[in-house]
């Protein structure tokens, strides 16, 4: 997620040339986006870090890693990852990035086609 | 339906699912029978393959009444959670991740046996059915 040293107040100059590491694959992200936006998590492995706090808008202590656990669709198409705190298990919904992995995005967005829990051959007689 | 597969083949480097001991062995939630909130359909308490019943097995509606444990009834919100999106644990196993209409929280909740497979299987094809992003994305592999 973003850095320590991002300064919101002052988002001109800080965050254009503010870069962040990423807590799981050691990419160093430049924090401001292709498109203006701040981002929130890794564009290579879309792992992301619980600094901010979800319900209360502050910042979180936490500061654990977060991982991606699946894709949600709004109503008007877009994709959000939701991301699962490893620690304290806490859940959050980020939008997709332009520039993020095409190819983790759509293995998460697959994968519960992967194991279902039911045979699929009753889908076939609908 | 959800598979529990034996102890021995699940993947070990998984964190064991938090102790619950609230309300499980006195019996109270876990018999007490609800209507739902989207579709009101009377729903039994008792679920095949959980012991805790948080969401229509129809329309996969569920309500913010817990916060951390299954059954603590500690959230003041009461807001209707709506089926979000689809994930799956590194076992294979499917969770309904419900997003609350009123407060905005999101939870993870384990399939039951009796949920509707057609409703499951919408949930989980909701990425793939917009062909725009979907195809956009394989294209640029």
């Amino acid at each position: 997620m973003s850095s320590n040293h991002a300064q919101p107040s002052n988002p001109d100059n800080s965050l254009k040339i503010d870069t962040f590491t990423c807590v799981w694959c050691g990419l160093t992200v430049s924090t401001l986006a292709a498109d203006g936006r701040r981002r929130n998590h890794c564009p290579s492995c879309l792992h992301s870090r619980h600094v901010l706090d979800q319900a209360e808008g502050g910042p979180s202590e936490c500061r654990s890693r977060m991982t991606p656990i699946s894709i949600a669709v709004l109503r008007n198409g877009d994709w959000m990852v939701i991301h699962r705190c490893v620690r304290c298990d806490t859940l959050t919904s980020n939008p997709v990035c332009t520039d993020d992995n095409q190819l983790i995005l759509m293995r998460m967005a697959v994968r519960p086609l992967a194991q279902p829990p039911f045979p699929l051959e009753a889908f076939g007689d609908l | 339906m959800p598979r529990r597969k034996p102890a021995s083949s699940r993947s070990g480097g998984r964190r064991e699912q938090r102790h619950k001991d609230v309300l499980h062995g006195q019996g109270q939630h876990r018999s007490q029978p609800f209507r739902c909130v989207g579709c009101r359909l009377d729903v039994p308490g008792s679920a095949p393959g959980t012991a805790h019943r948080n969401h229509c097995p129809n329309c996969l509606a569920s309500l913010h009444v817990d916060r951390r444990v299954p059954g603590d009834r500690a959230a003041s919100c009461r807001g209707r959670m709506e089926a979000l999106s689809m994930s799956v644990r590194p076992d294979g196993e499917w969770l309904i991740v419900h997003h609350c209409l009123s407060c905005g929280a999101l939870s993870a909740n384990r399939i039951a046996g009796d949920d509707n497979a057609l409703a499951l299987m919408r949930l989980a094809l909701r990425p793939l059915r917009d062909s725009k992003v979907a195809g956009s994305a394989l294209l640029a592999l």
